[in-house]
């Protein structure tokens, strides 16, 4: 019979994981409910701050506001741009906002998204300068070990994720970047060399290392560009938004369907064109327009805050989801072992007695 | 038939309200403004306060806080020429089509004022007062927060001090 009880206990210990991980799956699952109707629920906001965007534009010759990037204003300083384009390459830093989750046990969804930063670290070694302002815990502690310059971290976001947990995080971003950016360039190209000079050392760029969350069972790390604000980046962030298969599965309830129908965008931009020149802006443009790229900034973090979310919770969900399996299995192959040690011990006593009773009589 | 215009308030969080409503004013950065039906289009920036939108003589007040109003004219979708669809018949009959006037205002926060109950604000004063001892030592980046949060508690407090005494819409 020796052994029996040790493999008695190895199942009642894997017993008891299995129902912590199966708890853990479950949490995960409400989590992810949420954190992703959450994602649903910003995607109107998204749009029409496109829509904002997109007829402020239409009215103004000119966006020259630093935290647009202009594209109208590229082709303009032709022959300076391949300096101009080394210079930011080399000399400025990039400020990199890297979000991943407080805890672990969620699979590979901390380690994917850090390796996507080593990717880029490794890249852009030694030209680029890259700082860090860390969201969660996991990305703090790997990047402290790679001695990278932290200039934030934010570990104690609640779960739901409000607009006001943003506000910091964007207000810094864009702080450190307008440091290094004297406001209000004028797009001459001198002053592109000016302004090349007074971002070196400092951050011409601010990334976000986030988790796209595509389905349950997909989740890709991506890094995406913030500031300065370009316009192709956020109308496909907002593309994406629509299109997201997880959009499609479940409609929300209040926000989209019928409702966004004329935003269809050919009609619409007919729409808008007919009405350029009619629009009226109230109050000062550019301090206008400069508020819109505050919001916008926010409004694209607070988004990939969201979809980090819902890719962190679905990741733990299918981890644990593994796990509970696992341990489901290893009960199996365990009670297996632990039948055929009893049956043996029960053979064996039996062929000890009937040996013995064969000798007696 | 009146004339409407369509109202959505926004905020990143969800949408709030959307409804047809006779004319809405709201506090811009510049100053008040009320739009009415068949406005030309417009953007301003929303300043924190009360954004109340009137229907059928009855008043709805929303407390908000920073943002962007626009307004623009959409083409309805309805053929059948809903409330607020405004036609134009040209000489010959033929009709144009048909726009309503959509005010969109995206807000970081808004709220009925019927949710401000008396408790919640009692939390709010509270919460401004002691937002406003925090404030005083705490770094830009908490700065930035607090800031946010004390705007909100105010805005609740001065809003809902503002309707107890009159009369609106649920």
């Amino acid at each position: 019979m020796q052994g029996t009880k040790e493999i008695k206990r190895r199942i009642k210990s894997v017993k008891s994981t299995k129902k912590i991980t199966k708890a853990m799956e479950l949490v995960a699952a409400s989590k992810m409910k949420r954190a992703v109707a959450s994602t649903l629920a910003s995607r109107l906001y998204a749009e029409y701050s496109w829509e904002i965007l997109q007829s402020i534009a239409n009215n103004i010759e000119e966006i020259n506001h630093p935290l647009f990037a202009n594209p109208v204003r590229s082709p303009s300083r032709g022959g300076t741009a391949d300096v101009s384009e080394n210079q930011t390459s080399n000399g400025a830093g990039i400020l990199l906002i890297l979000i991943t989750s407080n805890r672990g046990l969620c699979g590979a969804y901390n380690s994917q998204v850090i390796k996507k930063v080593l990717t880029l670290l490794k890249k852009e070694r030694g030209a680029t300068n890259i700082d860090f302002i860390t969201i969660g815990k996991k990305g703090d502690v790997a990047m402290r070990r790679l001695g990278r310059k932290i200039i934030a971290t934010f570990t104690e976001l609640p779960t739901n994720i409000s607009l006001s947990d943003v506000l910091p995080i964007s207000k810094l971003a864009i702080q450190e970047y307008a440091a290094g950016n004297p406001s209000s360039a004028p797009p001459s190209p001198i002053a592109t060399e000016g302004r090349g000079k007074a971002t070196a050392g400092k951050y011409d760029k601010v990334l976000v290392a986030y988790t796209d969350f595509v389905s349950t069972m997909l989740q890709t790390a991506n890094i995406k560009q913030v500031v300065p604000v370009s316009k192709t980046d956020l109308k496909e962030l907002i593309y994406d938004l629509g299109r997201s298969p997880h959009l499609e599965v479940s409609p929300p309830s209040g926000g989209g369907g019928g409702k966004i129908d004329y935003l269809i965008e050919g009609d619409k931009n007919a729409l808008l064109g007919s009405l350029a020149e009619k629009l009226l802006i109230e109050g000062d443009k550019n301090a206008l327009l400069g508020s819109l790229a505050e919001k916008l900034v926010r409004m694209q973090i607070y988004q990939m805050l969201l979809e980090s979310n819902a890719s962190e919770q679905s990741a733990r969900m299918v981890a644990m989801k593994n796990a509970s399996d696992a341990a489901g299995e290893m009960i199996e192959d365990l009670t297996l072992v632990f039948n055929k040690a009893r049956q043996a011990g029960i053979t064996q006593e039996i062929s000890e007695i009937s040996a013995g009773m064969a000798s007696v009589s | 038939m009146a004339k409407k215009l369509k109202l959505k308030i926004i905020t990143p969080e969800k949408l709030v309200f959307e409804e047809e409503v006779n004319q809405v004013t709201f506090p811009s950065t510049e100053g008040e403004l009320t739009v009415l039906p068949d406005h030309i289009p417009l953007i301003a920036g929303l300043a924190s306060g009360d954004v109340v939108a009137v229907t059928n003589g009855e008043h709805i007040p929303m407390a908000v806080a920073g943002g962007f109003v626009e307004v623009h004219p959409v083409r309805s979708l309805s053929r059948g020429g809903t409330a607020g669809a405004s036609e134009h018949q040209t000489s010959n009959g033929v009709k144009e089509e048909k726009y309503t006037t959509e005010v969109v205002i995206m807000a970081d926060f808004a709220e009925h004022v019927s949710e401000l109950s008396e408790a919640a604000i009692e939390k709010a004063k509270a919460r401004a007062e002691e937002l406003r001892k925090q404030m005083e030592n705490k770094e830009v980046v908490d700065y930035e927060h607090f800031a946010a949060e004390l705007e909100r508690s105010l805005t609740r407090v001065k809003i809902s001090d503002k309707w107890r005494t009159k009369k609106y819409r649920k």
